[in-house]
């Protein structure tokens, strides 16, 4: 719910996903109660997930939690991303032809994951993550994938990821917001991709 | 193949507004009512206490006007649909009085329980007030492998909790918090809620 040029990431990251699609299914945890009241009166067309366990579980549980009952691929993003405009379409765009893609950005945040890529015949691939060894690019937080990859798995999305590696990736342009400094950098991004704020 | 039994509440959940204040209004009472529906639904009043309660108030409406209002309730039109649509596979669990409710038979085609009153000495008095959780622990033996419950308030937490999935409905207000609490998703159009429901 922080916000960034005067609106929610949330708001702005459903409004980029509607671009997309028009189902979306929101995981609610940590304030789960102000998340509700607020897609109650700006998003009322969102499937609002619960996820009671958020204390004790990762992201991963929650991707899963999003994704029950959705046959075939589903794009998953984190909540804290900021996505540039248009970057979304490109990268489900992407997508089509392949069973996953992964996303990846520029190194930036303070809680990178590195990436390592190849190029080849079939584009981009992701062949591994690591947090210690730096890269150019780290994983976006951003995924399309059927929901059975995901399964198996109680810690990072990521290291679901490393077992069916390489994969597909290509860029997506975001920040992604964990820490204040990365809270700072994307009011400066989003100073750029909406300038009229 | 897995039977799922796809439980609804009725007042604000398939009804696309709460039918006791709009059986009120026939006698000038329905601001009243719609207060005692709201602190029910917030948990401050037991379910069977208000019941009592509104059975007493609004048993002074008689019947065939009261079923002239439930007739003309508007319904949420897809959860409608979804209903007719899976009528061997739906009930509608309501704590209302089944005596006012006859015409939602007829409208929705699938089976309803609800809560007994009869006639006694002019009075409207409440025989039996309906478990929803209990009669979702009785599915099973009806061959259901599962069930999906739907509602949006206090009364129906138990329902929620019982379900396989439950899921608390903000079409007409929003759902209380113990709803929410006891739910599996929180959804606020009927639309979204089909799509979902199709899909678990």
């Amino acid at each position: 719910m922080v916000e960034v040029g005067g609106r929610t990431i949330l708001s702005r990251l459903i409004e980029e996903v509607e671009r997309q699609t028009d189902r979306i299914h929101v995981v609610v945890g940590y304030r789960e109660e102000l998340i509700i009241q607020h897609c109650a009166l700006h998003h009322r067309n969102v499937v609002l997930v619960r996820n009671p366990d958020f204390r004790t579980t990762q992201t991963i549980h929650s991707y899963r939690l999003g994704a029950r009952g959705l046959p075939g691929p589903a794009l998953f993003i984190d909540g804290d991303c900021l996505i540039a405009p248009g970057a979304l379409g490109s990268f489900v765009e992407a997508a089509r032809g392949h069973r996953s893609l992964v996303g990846l950005t520029p190194a930036s945040s303070d809680h990178a994951v590195f990436a390592a890529v190849r190029e080849g015949d079939r584009g981009t691939e992701v062949v591994g993550f690591d947090r210690a060894t730096p890269e150019a690019q780290e994983w976006a937080s951003v995924l399309i994938t059927p929901a059975d990859v995901l399964e198996g798995h109680e810690n990072f999305v990521y290291e679901a990821l490393a077992e069916h590696l390489p994969l597909p990736a290509a860029t997506i342009e975001l920040a992604e917001v964990d820490t204040t400094a990365d809270l700072e950098r994307a009011h400066v991004r989003a100073a750029q991709w909406w300038p009229a704020g | 193949m897995t039977r799922t039994a796809y439980c609804f509440d009725l007042d604000g959940t398939l009804s696309a507004m709460e039918i006791l204040p709009a059986i009120a209004a026939e006698i000038g009472f329905s601001e009243e009512v719609e207060t005692l529906t709201r602190v029910t639904m917030d948990g401050h009043l037991s379910f069977a206490q208000s019941l009592r309660l509104r059975a007493l108030l609004l048993g002074a409406v008689p019947i065939e006007r009261v079923h002239r209002v439930v007739a003309d309730l508007p319904l949420d039109e897809h959860l409608e649909q979804f209903v007719t649509d899976r009528a061997d596979s739906c009930f509608v669990v309501t704590g209302n009085l089944g005596v006012w409710l006859t015409p939602m038979l007829d409208r929705l085609a699938c089976p309803m329980v609800a809560s007994i009153a009869s006639h006694r000495d002019g009075h409207l008095r409440v025989d039996h007030v309906l478990d929803k959780g209990e009669f979702v622990r009785g599915l099973p033996s009806r061959g259901f492998d599962r069930v999906i419950a739907v509602g949006d308030g206090a009364n129906d937490v138990p329902m929620l909790r019982e379900a396989t999935y439950g899921v608390a409905f903000g079409g007409v207000h929003s759902p209380t918090r113990s709803a929410v609490e006891a739910a599996d998703y929180v959804v606020h159009e009927g639309r979204d809620l089909c799509r979902l429901l199709a899909e678990l």
